[in-house]
């Protein structure tokens, strides 16, 4: 794999994958994202599904955790992209890693599909007697889509 | 002992046990740690206004209690695996008393001034603060103990 060679080589990428601290420190903001900021994403879809949180409206759930989640989820993958990229002659032939970029993807599409019809109308769906299926959907696949990266992340190590 | 030697056997020689368990760990922190968060959050005035902290920590405590559970749970049995690494690891005691401290602190300290009727804003703010420093000071003690040998 010469491109992934090179990836890893460049001067601060070599240097970030061979310190002591610096991996780990990375790898833990990495984790620590997921926890403060996946929290949210859960606490969202939760409340799309009306299981908890029934007292808030939809739309400061989703409005209010919104910048906090693009801040979280900007540091996330910036984090877990160093990472990757420090090793990437171990990343490049590993599956796990491809199916957790494939459903970074997914998740991206699932935002193009349903941020103009659930996540930009909350007020809508806060009007609606009961929650409307298409926002139920949204949040299961929402949760499931998570859940599969996350495993995927873990799973990363155990391939050889 | 047994018990010690059964846990150790299975999560060392099934391939997936492991895995299972580490998977189950941190998904558990995730949780736990994500939803004292959102109250924390709400304590800092940075998100969901529209309820009060108390009720945010009603919402979120079942969450938190359950996800903790599975989080020793599985933690006890990752620790039985290698327990003779973790033994002598200079970093893993850290964690637990960073751990055992923010336990103590969020069923204490950050749940009285959590429910609190009318909490001065300057004290809701640092407790908060110091709930999310504790929680994350865990997360940094459990990728270190892997690392620092």
């Amino acid at each position: 794999m010469p491109t992934a060679h090179s990836i890893q080589s460049i001067g601060f990428l070599t240097a970030f994958s061979e310190s002591v601290l610096a991996y780990p420190i990375v790898l833990s903001i990495h984790l620590a994202c997921i926890a403060l900021f996946g929290g949210m994403i859960l606490a969202t879809d939760l409340r799309l599904l009306g299981l908890t949180f029934n007292s808030l409206t939809i739309t400061e759930m989703v409005t209010s955790l919104r910048p906090w989640k693009r801040v979280g989820g900007t540091i996330m993958i910036a984090m877990g992209l160093l990472l990757a990229a420090s090793e990437a002659e171990k990343y490049a032939p590993n599956p796990f890693f491809w199916t957790k970029m494939i459903i970074l993807g997914l998740i991206g599409v699932h935002a193009l599909i349903f941020r103009p019809i659930v996540y930009s109308k909350t007020e809508e769906l806060d009007q609606s007697p009961v929650i409307p299926t298409k926002a139920k959907v949204a949040a299961i696949l929402s949760l499931g889509l998570w859940t599969t990266m996350f495993v995927m992340g873990r799973l990363i190590a155990y391939w050889d | 002992m047994l018990l010690q030697n059964a846990i150790a056997d299975t999560l060392n020689n099934t391939e997936w046990a492991f895995a299972l368990a580490e998977c189950v760990h941190i998904g558990g922190f995730a949780v736990a740690i994500g939803s004292v968060a959102l109250v924390d959050f709400r304590m800092l005035n940075l998100g969901l206004r529209g309820e009060t902290a108390a009720r945010i920590l009603r919402y979120t405590e079942l969450w938190t209690l359950i996800a903790l559970l599975f989080v020793v749970f599985s933690g006890v049995a990752l620790f039985l695996s290698q327990a003779d690494i973790y033994r002598v690891n200079l970093i893993f005691p850290l964690k637990m008393y960073a751990l055992a401290a923010a336990f103590i602190y969020n069923f204490t300290v950050h749940r009285k001034v959590a429910t609190m009727e009318n909490p001065p804003p300057v004290l809701s703010k640092l407790v908060a603060t110091v709930s999310l420093l504790l929680w994350v000071s865990v997360v940094f003690g459990g990728i270190f103990t892997g690392f620092l040998v």
